[in-house]
């Protein structure tokens, strides 16, 4: 068979594709559990940071979203997690909020996931950015360069107002989605 | 023997220093640029690419025979896909951080320019003991210069060093150092530096 035939090519790409599928099929089979295990994780330890006061976990499907309803050793309702993403300044931004229904505010955030820019923009999961939205109650919020002086004002991490805002934007849509999905909380 | 011997040393120590990927031939600069604002993920990218290049360098050169000239780049593409996406499951499963912060550059290793370049110039020429030479050679060569670019932007634009304060308070960090322009500017310095290196290097060998 000639080298150079339009045969020997495509024998050639299709053979290597085959065998490339093959091993990355292994090596799929090998790592998803991994994967999977520490999403988990990720998940577990954010619900568990935004909600710190619930001993248990049930996780709920409405309006075809899911929610964690977390719930205290007596069997009372402490809050509400749900995870949200959005768009960020370098990438996706992945966020878990919990929430108090009854008070209707939001009891802390946690980001997941997020392409940030290392010292910049990536201090939004610093503490400090963070705490802004502990007990702020639910609503829109606004983006300030200065210390807050309202209640509804929430302060940028200095020099990222863009990831700032963003994820102050994907905090209000996760609370509307939990208003939807639970009736407007009252 | 020795003469074999002597030839893969000089394979290896070519991307080390003479044919540096980064400073000399100045090529796979896009993930260079981009992942350098961190040491771990300096070292991270020079790593997995390192893997990618040793591992598809050894097949290259192993089936270089067996595939038709005109279809060798997507051939080497194919290859090369294979093992990046390979790093980037591994990455996912036991390093979920770095990969979190790698992110869409792991995927990108497909494309460097480095890795497809030494298929081409030198995989595909010649033998497999010459090959794995070359790419331990370039990759840790690719690797030293992402880790030195990576430490001066991590150290002047965060005062830390692979995530660790080593400058105090009074340091005010300059923040276009992690910034993409900041890596432009670090490159650029360091290229001038080692290009006067090299100067007096050749220099002294000429006064023997």
């Amino acid at each position: 068979m000639e080298k150079n035939s339009t045969k020997a090519m495509i024998i050639t790409l299709a053979t290597i594709g085959i065998i490339s599928a093959i091993l990355l099929t292994f090596v799929y089979q090998w790592t998803i559990p991994y994967i999977e295990a520490n999403q988990e994780e990720t998940r577990r330890i954010a619900i568990n940071e935004v909600l710190p006061t619930a001993e248990e976990i049930n996780q709920v499907e409405r309006e075809s979203q899911i929610f964690y309803e977390g719930y205290d050793s007596s069997g009372n309702r402490v809050g509400m997690a749900y995870q949200h993403s959005g768009g960020g300044y370098n990438g996706p931004i992945e966020l878990m909020i919990g929430v108090d229904l009854e008070a209707e505010e939001i009891i802390r955030i946690s980001i997941l996931n997020h392409q940030e820019t290392p010292g910049l923009g990536a201090r939004i999961t610093e503490e400090e950015y963070k705490s802004n939205f502990a007990g702020k109650p639910f609503g829109d919020y606004e983006v300030v360069k200065t210390p807050p002086s309202k209640t509804m004002e929430v302060q940028a991490v200095a020099g990222a107002t863009i990831s700032s805002a963003n994820t102050t934007r994907i905090v209000e849509e996760a609370v509307s989605m939990i208003n939807n999905a639970y009736g407007g909380g009252s | 023997m020795s003469v074999n011997a002597k030839q893969l040393i000089s394979d290896f120590k070519n991307g080390l220093w003479q044919e540096n990927p980064i400073f000399r031939l100045v090529i796979g600069m896009c993930p260079t640029l981009a992942v350098t604002n961190t040491m771990v993920n300096g070292l991270a990218m020079g790593l997995a690419t390192s893997f990618v290049l040793i591992s598809s360098e050894i097949v290259v050169s192993l089936i270089k025979k067996l595939i038709p000239g005109d279809v060798r780049i997507p051939s080497y593409i194919l290859i090369i896909a294979t093992f990046v996406t390979f790093v980037d499951y591994f990455l996912k499963a036991f390093y979920p951080s770095i990969a979190a912060s790698l992110s869409l550059f792991v995927p990108l290793i497909v494309v460097n320019c480095l890795i497809l370049g030494r298929q081409e110039t030198f995989a595909s020429q010649n033998p497999v003991h010459r090959s794995f030479a070359d790419a331990l050679g370039m990759g840790i060569g690719f690797t030293w210069a992402l880790l030195l670019l990576s430490a001066v932007r991590e150290l002047f634009g965060m005062g830390s060093m692979f995530g660790l304060q080593i400058l105090g308070d009074w340091y005010r960090p300059m923040v276009i150092m992690v910034l993409p322009a900041g890596a432009f500017i670090t490159l650029g310095i360091l290229i001038a530096i080692m290009n006067v290196i090299g100067k007096n290097a050749t220099n002294d060998t000429t006064c023997h």
